[in-house]
């Protein structure tokens, strides 16, 4: 075993001895045993860092891999399935370390600053607990070698964010989102499972690189569909864990846990984890499942970001930031820009990690306001908050010279070389959602710095409202009766929740990933983590399989149709042509086999500039219009509502997506448990009655014949002797002359016998 | 004397029938615990008369035997049957058989 395998086990086990620890002994140890759950993350981050520096810096090498496997379970040949062996293994590769990294210190920094933003709260040792298991969770998918394991770990991370989300379960509100939460997970890891089980008939292994080359190698029996079908079954899981459409509607909900575990969980880490398992399973995509992928992701970016401009909760704002975000990593997937999508997987953790922290900050200060209209005037009393806040805002909104500009115009230069290689007008749909997205990131996050930082402070003119704590989602816990309602002003948060936020907002510069603050290509995240080679793109779908009809004209239309007829040949001249001709793509040095994808990743470079111009052009779009609404008030916020009322509810309620599913799934659901329970009550029931019925018939007819035969014949019996009886005891007189006469006329009758027979 | 014809042994049997049933029918008619056994001392003796007439007719002398042990077992009989008699006085204070039914329910 690898001595890099080995530290990524120990990695992997500190968080849960973290957990195991502060879950039985946290009430008896001293601060309900924090410096645990901090000493162990800070050590598991260490030895991640370590990692990272052996693979990523010094073997510098992308095509870095390691593994290393051994038998957990093996069933033998299980009748009607076949071998059934399930293996847990590591693998490391670039993208894991960086990951592994990513994840340690987000969850080391998050468990630092929990420290100062959950003191005094009365689950505080099991709060740290459960951050232990999540990151021994999220740590299994990341390390995961093949689609079981990682399965198990998908599900506990699901299991540690329920536990989590419903952290103040004592709020009704808390135990809803939980559920919430929870149920729409399971939709999508039900897809998820069937995409495994698809897979798994075909090749009898779960192992990523074993299916792969079985499908490279051509071995999938069933039709091309069935493989699209895997794809998007799969991709379910990633819907429901990553909050894409339709199944986005629970991470806004999800803001119901704690704050520090928004940062960790529903921003950073947890909701990556679908656009890292998608990642995971790219190569087996079909063009017909990354479409769809890019479809959804696309809708979900722009369906995310109409929502978030209206909302007040400073937390809601977030929390379908990070929808929109989660959908432009998915776009980036579908459309086949690989490395920028995880590229922007990477920073955006960075940098809304740090504005839920600051986010975080700012509600402890405001006694645990989170009304965005209530707040201004935040930057003069917290400083630091407010730098870093920006920072991490300018980073999300995708302006130059931070790290959100470089992979979130990676995206989008991806986007457009898809359609142009695509050729189809509705494919133009993606990159204009796209950007359009961007610029409403930016006035969104624009109006959010403004009502929380400027302007004159707005606490004044919140309604009373004595029911207040009802029905306003906001953290409660005990420190919010002590020290703060004694001293009534606003201030900086001490440093244990200060240092995080500038360590991240740090992150989420341009030159930590890349020397050229316009071009991430240039960075080393994008050459270590290049496209991987797809195993089932046209080359290979040609084979005893009709073409997909929507991808050979587009082929046709760019390539002679010499080379259509015999692509295998044809195809790796085409992608080295490509790759000649665009000058980043022959210095990244990466040839595709696959003409398509070759044509993407080629046109995606070309198109860098074009989607430099309008991301910009987009962002300060956005930006300027917040300004003229907010800073200069040239458009009042609150007539245009009024002016534009339908479209403002629309926005507000979010679309109505809860109501929709409201009125379909949960009255559907209710509906059909209501049907049942109505052939329960009537046609289930009725059988078991029925069948009582007739038992108690037939044992009233048995005890009849029980007691008329059986009883009677008893009885008769009885009766006959009786009388018999009573008869013969007249005979019994008593007296003794009786007998002696009964004796004589004997003796008579006797003699009377004998002597007719001594005549005859 | 010539018509008499001498005493033979049916006249012992006609004597011994004439005891036998009226021994008889003081047993059966007879109220009296006591009657009833002078009754059966009547049957005794009336079998006795039968065992002598046929042993003098017989030549033997098993009859004769037998009739002494009748006597023996007689005497035998007469005096447990008194002291049973005199303890049912004692207890009914009566010598009735008619009433001495307690048995029989």
């Amino acid at each position: 075993m690898h001595s890099l395998i080995q530290l990524s086990i120990v990695v992997l086990l500190l968080p849960l001895l973290s957990f195991v620890i502060l879950i039985f002994f946290n009430r008896r140890l001293p601060r309900r045993g924090d410096f645990i759950g901090v000493g162990i993350l800070g050590t598991a981050f260490a030895i991640s860092a370590y990692i990272f520096w052996s693979v990523v810096v010094q073997t510098y090498d992308p095509a870095f891999r390691l593994a290393w496997d051994f038998t957990w379970i093996d069933l033998g040949n299980v009748p009607g399935v076949g071998p059934l062996q399930i293996k847990m293994g590591i693998v490391i590769d670039n993208l894991t370390s960086i990951m592994l990294a990513m994840v340690t210190l987000i969850s080391l920094l998050v468990h630092l600053y929990s420290t100062g933003y959950m003191a005094g709260d009365k689950n505080y040792g099991r709060y740290f607990a459960f951050l232990g298991i999540f990151t021994f969770s999220m740590l299994g998918i990341v390390l995961s070698d093949n689609l079981f394991s990682i399965y198990i770990f998908w599900e506990l991370v699901g299991l540690s964010s329920y536990l989590l989300i419903g952290f103040f379960f004592e709020k009704e509100s808390a135990a809803d989102a939980q559920k919430k939460a929870f149920l729409a997970n399971r939709v999508g890891d039900i897809g998820m499972w069937l995409g495994i089980l698809i897979l798994y008939s075909q090749f009898h292994t779960f192992s990523f690189s074993e299916i792969y080359a079985n499908l490279a190698a051509g071995k999938f029996a069933m039709s091309h569909a069935w493989l699209t079908a895997a794809g998007i079954l799969l991709f379910m899981g990633c819907v429901g864990k990553s909050a894409q459409f339709p199944l986005h509607i629970w991470l806004p909900d999800a803001m119901e846990g704690p704050t520090p575990v928004s940062a960790l969980i529903h921003a950073a880490t947890m909701v990556a984890a679908g656009v890292y398992f998608v990642a995971r399973i790219f190569v087996i995509l079909t063009p017909d499942a990354l479409h769809v992928i890019a479809f959804i992701g696309a809708s979900t970016a722009f369906m995310a970001a109409t929502i978030a401009i209206t909302q007040n909760d400073i937390k809601r704002v977030l929390a379908y930031s990070t929808v929109s975000q989660l959908g432009y990593m998915v776009l980036g997937l579908g459309v086949g820009a690989y490395s920028a999508a995880l590229f922007h997987l990477v920073t955006h953790a960075f940098f809304k990690a740090c504005l839920f922290l600051g986010s975080g900050a700012i509600i402890h200060a405001m006694h645990h306001e989170q009304d965005m209209r209530w707040m201004g005037g935040l930057r003069k009393h917290m400083p630091w908050t407010f730098a870093t806040f920006t920072l991490a805002t300018l980073a999300l909104a995708g302006l130059p010279l931070t790290s959100g500009f470089l992979s979130k115009d990676a995206i989008l230069a991806g986007a457009i070389g898809f359609a142009q290689v695509e050729g189809g007008g509705i494919f133009y749909l993606i990159p204009v959602l796209g950007f359009f997205s961007a610029m409403l990131t930016a006035f969104y996050m624009g109006r959010q710095i403004w009502l929380v930082f400027f302007g004159e402070s707005r606490t004044h003119l919140k309604p009373a409202d004595p029911h207040h704590s009802d029905h306003h989602a906001h953290d409660s816990h005990a420190s919010h009766s002590d020290d703060h309602h004694t001293e009534h002003g606003v201030h900086e948060v001490s440093w244990n929740m200060r240092a995080p936020l500038v360590i991240l907002a740090t992150l989420s510069v341009f030159f930590v990933y890349s020397p050229d603050p316009l071009d991430g290509a240039k960075g080393w995240f994008m050459k270590m983590i290049p496209t991987p080679a797809t195993v089932v793109g046209e080359a290979n779908h040609q084979i005893g399989e009709l073409p997909l009809g929507t991808h050979q004209p587009v082929l046709a239309g760019v390539a002679p149709t010499t080379e259509v007829s015999a692509p295998e040949v044809a195809a790796p001249a085409h992608g080295e042509a490509h790759a000649a001709a665009g000058a980043e793509h022959a210095e990244a040095g990466h040839h595709y086999a696959d003409a398509r994808q070759a044509e993407i990743v080629h046109a995606g470079h070309a198109a860098h500039y074009t989607a430099i111009y309008i991301s910009s052009i987009m962002v300060v779009l956005g930006i300027g219009l917040a300004f003229v609404v907010y800073v200069f008030g040239i458009i009042n916020p609150a007539t245009t509502a009024e002016t534009l009322r339908p479209l403002y509810l629309f926005s507000l309620n979010k679309w109505y997506w809860d109501e929709i599913y409201d009125a379909t799934v949960i009255k559907g659901s209710m509906l059909l448990a209501t049907m049942l329970s109505w052939f329960d009550t009537n046609v289930v029931d009725g059988l078991v009655n029925g069948i009582a019925f007739l038992t108690k018939k037939f044992a009233f007819a048995n005890a009849g014949f029980d007691k008329y035969v059986v009883d009677g014949m008893v009885n008769f019996t009885a009766f006959s002797v009786n009388t018999t009886g009573a008869l013969l005891r007249k005979l019994q007189t008593g007296k003794v002359q009786t007998y002696v006469v009964m004796l004589l006329l004997a003796v008579f009758g006797y003699f009377v016998y004998y002597y007719t027979r001594l005549i005859n | 004397m010539e018509h008499l014809a001498p005493i033979g042994l049916n006249h012992y049997l006609t004597i011994s029938a004439i005891l036998l049933g009226l021994g008889l029918f003081a047993v059966m008619t007879r109220k009296n615990a006591i009657v009833i056994l002078m009754g059966v001392e009547l049957i005794l003796n009336a079998a006795n008369i039968n065992f002598l007439a046929f042993s003098k007719y017989n030549g033997g002398m098993e009859g004769v035997m037998f009739s002494l042990f009748v006597i023996v077992l007689a005497a035998a009989e007469a005096a447990i049957a008194l002291a049973v008699v005199i303890n049912i006085y004692k207890l009914f204070k009566s010598v009735d058989v008619s009433s001495i039914d307690t048995m029989k329910e």
